[in-house]
Formats: structure tokens, C-alpha cells, sequence
């Protein structure tokens, strides 16, 4: 039987790109005040990201439950017996603990392996593509999830914020806080190193946040996938494009909007170019 | 949300007891937080243990009324008190007990004016109180809860509630009271620890368990900029720290006011607190051995800790270097200006060295400036031509791999400290730097000395000149009419940012309109208005 890959939608997979690639996205939780939704599935984007400015509180988010595995695991143990289940980094979230305790509810009826992606948006969505093109391409469990694992080291995210205000106040700013508190007003970019935020270099505008990213992309000689995403700012993205399709095959490029959970952190305005640089030999 | 009217001591001792496990699971960040030479080298676990005596006190309460409990709670605490920090917080219950005296439960204004005790009490005990530190915490903090109360609210959850919220605030703002922890970029610990404790009641009293099993506190961050390195507060000097020394008397008839005043010219960071018969001591000092033996002389002497604080800070420099982010490369600019020193700080440049135009430093001054740094590898932003040379000798004089990227100008300093890349080593980093140098054009706006000719310029003496990237182009009435002759010369389609640092003489006003004239002319342009504070130039301009 087919492996059916799972992944929350912290990978920033989209349902037109999940139900194309046969991907299964299990929804985080944002909340404001008392109103709970399911991540992408009962808060579209647009409507997260007016909230997100507009609101006097910030929202906060938590992680899906063991139980929101189980189902997906129980529905999907109907049409297969092997699940490879690709999360957001578990020094981010607790959405690998949901993951794992879910698994051994339904040991038995079916084989589930776990991959913490130490990364998230498109660093852990290139790495969902990546496996469930190997999975079209015919390859079992084990052969998907040692893919998989292979391809965490081979990922490379960079991130332009606004501010950091969102990632300092949620507690996720890790090392990058040393970009905090400049007197400049300076534009911090990050990128995501063993699982955890951490600081790049800062850059005073947009044009030199695309000479940053596009030198550090014409580093790589051979790049597997790439992807272009954005929280509320589209022509950034697009500007982002534009200027690495001299690289890499514009078409080629996967776009996505930033989940409202990774927003909810991040904050809007940012920017984010995720490479999975091609295994070499 | 449900109303609490009144809190028997049941729940009094069930609160802080449910705040100590909540502190236990930050008390090693809070340790992370200290910064020597502020006393106490683990102000999160001395904190812990200090509340675990308390609570082990409270549930051996004679009673279960509040102000038994609260009581007990004081007792233990003085019992089991360790570290500056645990001192201070042993105040803070027998300021809370004796608020509470007399008391079966306790109401929002009992709460209130006993919180207001402990603040007072927590003063007292320390013989140099410091702002900035816990002490402010538990005053904010207590001054809300009496706010709350005089504007009629009755309710125990949300008058703790808006005293937590107080506290938090007050441990966010003590960097700006205390320059020690504005240099780390990190809040004071122990006002950290206070308000967890506090924060860890309050989710009791509001039923969140199970969160508090699944969470764990947050660390606050300040958004304070950093104003001088981390490396300079921690410094290299070899001054002696001595002895941290603490221990517990007991005995009859004391009178800790007295003590403390036959011990405040024996060292630093005094506390002594207690009643008649116990009396808890702490104090840095070049001799224990004397004042242990004066102490013996008083009553019996128990839990004697004496620590050596020289091996203390050499662990700390330790563990700071594990902490650093970029330990690998640190920067060393050197700048005048309080403003422009304030710029490179928060930037990230690890040491700063006083110096510029007409103030060149000497080597050795930037030599003890790289040696302060954590790191082997020190790259030197001389901001100045003058100053390059003396930069460049540093690298013969120590062990530590030194580069200089000649940058000098303040813009050109200024580019390629952002330039840094957290990614990259050394070598790279250098040249990453080296090659944003180009990226930046520098105007510098000075008086003439005297009256001259140069360049095809007529100039009088004390008429503003204009400087670009280090040549003398321009002269004009104003300084303004010189930025202008300056702007003209360069090709501004192509430049985004521009920063305007102004100096030490000019007017508060003129900045922003020199600003505004420049945003009218070039709408496209995003600008920057900053104080540099720096001497002679009236106004230096990055145009990127």
C-alpha cells in the first residue's frame, strides 16, 4: 500500500498543494482572547493578518492535540498501513510530542514513523514536496523516512521580519534576540539553525534583503526545491522572484502565504526563501 | 472569570506552593540572567531553595489561618534563605505575615496593605538599597495592589492579577534603572524570579493547573537597546571580588539594626535581617575569617557559606562565552559621542573605544578593548584615517587573531557592523565588512578652524564646511546650506536610507527640519534622525 504522509500546517502547505501532492495537514490552534481557531482551516490568512495588526492583544496559538493525531491516523489506517508524519521543529512547538503520544494509541493497526523537521513554513514544506514526490515515485516507509531525514540538514531558510517585537514577545526569538534593541531602524534577517531561530545579518531595506538572499542562493551549485513565501506582502514575494529566477526556473519556484500560527510569531511584513539544496554524488 | 472575596490560609500556603513549582521551572534561566558583579551567582536556584524551606515551613504551620501560615512561610524563609536574592525574599513573607497578623483569611485590601509591608520590610534589611533590582519590583508591584484596593476592587484575582501585571512591567523596566543590566541587555534576575513567584499564585488562584503543568515561565526581554558592552561591564580588570559570606545566628536579644552597623564598613552588598533570636547575615568581604569570628561572639553561628567569588565570575565569564551568540568574532569600533556609542552597542559591537577627530586613541587603549572581548577573534572598525594606523599595530601586540577593516568614517563603521554576518567566520566576516564599506557615502559637517583656502574654496574661520567621504568640497552660510551644496553632489536616485547623526552643540529642532528638508526633495528616500552626540561635526550623514 501507498505511504500516506502527514504534516501540520505549520509547513505552510496549502490545501490546493496538499490535496495535489496527497498530503494530510493536521491543524494547529490560533487564539484570540476566547475565540479558538483551527489554523488555516477556520482563519483564512487574510483574516488573520487584519486581525493580527488591528487586535489590542496578541493572539496565541497551541499546539494540535493527541487526539486531532489519533483521528488522522485512525482515518488514514483505512486505506494504509504506513504513515511517515513530518512536523514543525520540536524546539518550536509541541506539535512532535501530539505526534509521537497520538502514535502509540494506535500501535499495531499500523506503521507510523516521525520526523522532526527542526524547521518550519517551507523549510518543513519543501521537506513534505520532497517525500511525497518519493512516495509517487513508488519508494516504501522506511526508504521515505530515511529521505526525509536526510533532507533536514540539506534545508536552508531565510526569513526578512519587520520586527521582532512578535517572535521576542512568544518566546520563540532564541539566539536571534541579539538583533534586538538596535538603535537604527534595521530589518533583521533570520534563518533557522539545529531546530531554533537564529540570527543572519540585518539589512536597512527590502533591495538589500533581495542582494542578501540572492547571494547566499547563488552559493549553492545544485538546488533541489525552492520556495517563495510571504505573510501579508505579496509584491516583496514577488520582487523576490523575480530576481532569483535567474537562478532557478521561476515557474519551479512554490509560493505560499506564512500560516496564521507562524504569523502569530513572526508578525507580518515577512518574508521567507527556503532552499533544499540537492544531495550531492 | 469567578470572584474571590476573601483567601484562607489553606489556599495562602496552596498558592505559593504551586508558585514554587513554577519557579523550579525557570530557575535556571533565571540563573542565566545574573550579571556579576551584582551579587549572587544563581539568583534562580537560590531563590528556589530559599521558597522550598518556606513551603516546607508553611505546611508546618501551627494552624491554618492565613496569618499562621503567612508566619510559618517567614520563618522558613529566614530559616532556609540563601543568596542575596533569598534574603531580600525571606522580607518580603515577614512583611507578608506581619500584614497578615491576626488573621483567618485574607481579603484584596488585607492582600494589599500586606504586600505594601513587605515592600517596606524588604527595604529596610538592606543597608544600600539599588534600584532596579527586586526591590523596585516588590514596591511597583505592591504600589498597584494598593491602587486596585483604593479604587474599589474587592476582588483577590484581579487586584493579584493587576500586581502581577505591575511587576512584570517593573522587572521589564530595570534596565533603564540600572546600568549593569542595560550593558548585559538583560532584566534584573532576581525582580524575575519575584514576579514569577507571584505570576505562579495567580495562575493557582485561577484554577490554571493543568497550563502550569504544560508551560513554563517566560523569561521577560527588555526592548531596551543596549547601551555599552556586555564585555566592558564584565571587564578584565583583575579587581579581587572576596568572599561571598553568609550565615544564620542565634541566640538571644539581638538587635539586627545594631549588627548591621557594626558590619557595614567590613564589605559590600550587606543584608541582616532577623528578630531577637536569629539573625540571618550576608555580605561580600575580603575576611570572613573576621567576621565569623566576631559573629561567634554573639550567640551560636549555623549554615556558614563562605564562596569565592574570583572563581564565581571566572565560571561566569564562562558560561557567558558558551551563551554568546557570535563568541566566534566580536567587533571593536571605536567612536565619540554618547549617541553614536549607544548606535554601535546596539548593534552589536562588543567593546566600544572613546576616540575620533582631534581625540585619536592610543594603541594600547584599543588593545585593552579587544583583550576585554570574549572572543580570539576581534576585527577593529577604527572610523577614522588617523586611527587606522594605530588599529593596525594591535595585531602585533596580542595573542588574539585581529583584523581591522579600515573603515573612516561613522557611516562606513556604521554599514559594515550591520554588514556582520552571524553565519559566517571570521575571515569572511572581514571581508563582508571590508566590501560594505563601498556601499555608504559620508558627510561630515565642522567649522572652519581658520581662515583658509582649499580646493578652490574661499573659507573663513568658524563658517561650517562640508566633508565628503573625507575631502573638504563645500563651505555655506548655514549647516544646512552646506548638506545641501553636498547632497547636489551625489547621485541620489540610487540611495534608499539616509541617517542624519547630529552633534553634540546643535538644537534639539534643527535636526528634524534639516530631516524634513531632505524627505521634500526626495520623497523616496527613508530618513533616519538620530542624536549622535559626537564632538566637533555638527552633523554627520550616512547616505546608503
Amino acid at each position: 500500500m501507498t505511504v500516506k504522509i502527514v504534516t501540520d500546517t505549520l509547513s505552510d502547505i496549502t490545501s490546493d498543494l496538499a490535496g495535489e501532492l496527497g498530503v494530510t495537514v493536521v491543524p494547529l490552534y490560533v487564539r484570540f482572547g476566547e475565540e479558538v481557531y483551527r489554523d488555516r482551516v477556520e482563519i483564512s490568512t487574510e483574516e488573520f493578518y487584519r486581525r493580527l495588526v488591528s487586535a489590542d492583544t496578541l493572539p496565541s496559538t497551541t499546539q494540535p492535540t493527541p487526539n486531532d493525531f489519533v483521528d488522522v491516523y485512525n482515518n488514514l489506517a483505512k486505506g494504509t498501513d504506513e504513515i511517515l508524519v513530518i512536523v514543525v521543529s520540536s524546539k518550536l512547538s509541541g506539535t512532535y510530542q501530539s505526534a509521537m503520544q497520538a502514535k502509540d494509541t494506535v500501535a499495531g493497526k499500523c506503521r507510523i514513523e516521525i520526523v522532526d523537521s527542526l524547521s518550519v513554513a517551507m523549510g518543513q514544506g519543501l521537506i513534505v514536496i520532497a517525500a511525497a514526490n518519493a512516495v509517487k515515485d513508488g519508494a516504501n516507509l522506511d526508504k521515505v523516512t530515511d529521505l526525509a531525514r536526510r533532507a533536514v540538514s540539506r534545508i536552508h531558510l531565510i526569513a526578512y521580519f519587520d520586527t521582532l517585537k512578535y517572535l521576542a514577545k512568544g518566546g520563540r526569538i532564541g539566539k536571534a534576540s541579539n538583533l534586538l534593541g538596535s538603535m537604527l531602524s534595521v530589518k533583521p534577517m533570520l534563518t533557522i539553525r539545529d531546530g531554533e531561530m537564529a540570527p543572519l545579518t540585518r539589512v536597512r531595506s527590502f533591495n538589500a534583503c533581495i542582494d542578501y538572499i540572492y547571494n547566499f542562493v547563488s552559493g549553492f551549485s545544485n538546488i533541489e526545491l525552492m520556495a517563495v513565501e510571504h505573510g501579508t506582502t505579496p509584491d516583496d514575494a514577488d520582487r523576490l522572484v523575480e530576481r532569483l529566477g535567474s537562478i532557478y526556473p521561476k515557474e519551479r519556484i512554490y509560493r505560499s502565504v506564512i500560516s496564521p500560527v507562524v504569523g502569530t510569531h513572526a508578525g507580518p511584513n515577512v518574508s521567507a526563501v527556503t532552499i533544499l539544496e540537492a544531495e550531492k554524488g | 472569570m469567578s470572584h474571590i472575596d476573601t483567601v484562607a490560609g489553606q489556599d495562602l500556603r496552596e498558592m505559593f506552593s504551586a508558585a514554587t513549582s513554577w519557579l523550579e521551572k525557570s530557575s535556571a534561566d533565571i540563573d542565566a540572567l545574573n550579571v556579576f558583579p551584582v551579587p549572587d551567582g544563581d539568583t534562580g536556584t537560590n531563590m528556589l531553595l530559599t521558597m522550598r524551606s518556606t513551603m516546607e515551613e508553611a505546611y508546618r504551620a501551627p494552624d491554618h489561618s492565613a496569618s499562621g501560615v503567612a508566619y510559618a512561610m517567614a520563618r522558613g524563609a529566614l530559616m532556609g534563605a540563601r543568596g542575596n536574592s533569598g534574603v531580600i525574599l525571606s522580607q518580603v513573607w515577614r512583611g507578608l505575615a506581619q500584614g497578615l497578623e491576626g488573621k483567618e483569611s485574607f481579603t484584596a485590601a488585607d492582600l494589599a496593605s500586606a504586600l505594601q509591608k513587605s515592600a517596606s520590610i524588604a527595604y529596610k534589611g538592606v543597608s544600600n538599597p539599588v534600584e532596579g533590582t527586586m526591590l523596585t519590583v516588590m514596591k511597583d508591584a505592591a504600589a498597584e495592589a494598593q491602587a486596585q484596593v483604593a479604587g474599589d476592587n474587592d476582588d483577590v484575582i484581579s487586584v493579584l492579577e493587576a500586581t502581577v501585571n505591575a511587576a512584570r512591567d517593573s522587572v521589564a523596566n530595570t534596565p533603564s534603572l540600572l546600568k549593569v543590566l542595560r550593558e548585559a541587555g538583560v532584566v534584573d534576575a532576581g525582580g524575575q524570579g519575584l514576579y514569577t513567584i507571584f505570576e505562579g499564585a495567580l495562575r493557582f488562584l485561577k484554577g490554571e493547573m493543568e497550563l502550569m503543568r504544560l508551560r513554563k515561565p517566560q523569561i521577560i526581554v527588555s526592548e531596551l537597546p543596549h547601551t555599552t558592552p556586555l564585555t566592558q561591564a564584565a571587564g578584565i580588570d583583575e579587581v579581587p571580588y572576596g568572599y561571598c559570606t553568609e550565615f544564620m545566628l542565634k541566640g538571644e536579644k539581638f538587635e539586627p539594626d545594631n549588627i548591621k552597623k557594626r558590619l557595614a564598613r567590613k564589605g559590600e552588598s550587606l543584608i541582616v535581617v532577623g528578630d531577637d533570636t536569629a539573625v540571618r547575615v550576608h555580605i561580600h568581604t575580603l575576611d570572613p575569617g573576621n567576621i565569623i569570628h566576631w559573629a561567634t561572639g554573639l550567640g551560636t553561628v549555623h549554615q556558614v557559606s563562605i564562596r569565592n567569588m574570583d572563581e564565581q565570575h571566572r565560571d561566569f565569564m564562562e558560561m557567558q562565552k558558551e551563551r554568546m551568540p557570535t563568541a566566534d568574532t566580536a567587533v571593536v569600533a571605536v567612536v565619540s559621542g554618547d549617541g553614536l556609542n549607544d548606535v554601535f552597542v546596539s548593534l552589536g559591537a562588543a567593546a566600544v573605544v572613546h576616540g575620533g577627530q582631534t581625540m585619536n586613541p592610543s594603541t594600547k587603549d584599543i588593545l585593552q578593548a579587544v583583550e576585554s572581548t570574549f572572543s580570539d577573534k576581534v576585527i577593529i572598525l577604527p572610523n577614522n584615517k588617523n586611527i587606522v594606523l594605530a588599529a593596525n599595530q594591535v595585531q602585533s601586540l596580542t595573542q588574539k587573531t585581529v583584523m581591522v577593516v579600515p573603515s573612516t568614517t561613522i557611516p562606513q563603521g556604521v554599514v559594515a557592523l550591520l554588514a556582520f554576518d552571524y553565519e559566517a567566520d571570521f575571515q569572511t566576516n572581514a571581508k563582508i565588512m571590508e566590501k560594505a564599506l563601498s556601499s555608504v557615502r559620508s558627510i561630515e559637517i565642522t567649522r572652519s578652524v581658520r581662515s583658509t583656502k582649499v580646493n578652490g574654496l574661499k573659507i573663513k574661520r568658524k563658517q561650517p564646511i562640508g566633508l565628503l567621504d573625507g575631502d573638504l568640497v563645500a563651505v555655506g552660510d548655514s549647516d544646512f546650506d552646506v548638506i545641501n551644496k553636498l547632497l547636489s553632489r551625489l547621485n541620489l536616485k540610487e540611495a534608499e536610507v539616509v541617517t542624519i547623526y547630529y552633534g553634540e552643540d546643535v538644537e534639539e529642532s534643527e535636526p528634524e527640519q534639516i530631516g524634513a528638508g531632505i524627505r521634500e526633495q526626495h520623497p523616496q528616500m527613508q530618513i533616519e534622525v538620530i542624536r549622535g552626540g559626537q564632538p566637533h561635526y555638527s552633523y554627520i550623514i550616512s547616505i546608503e
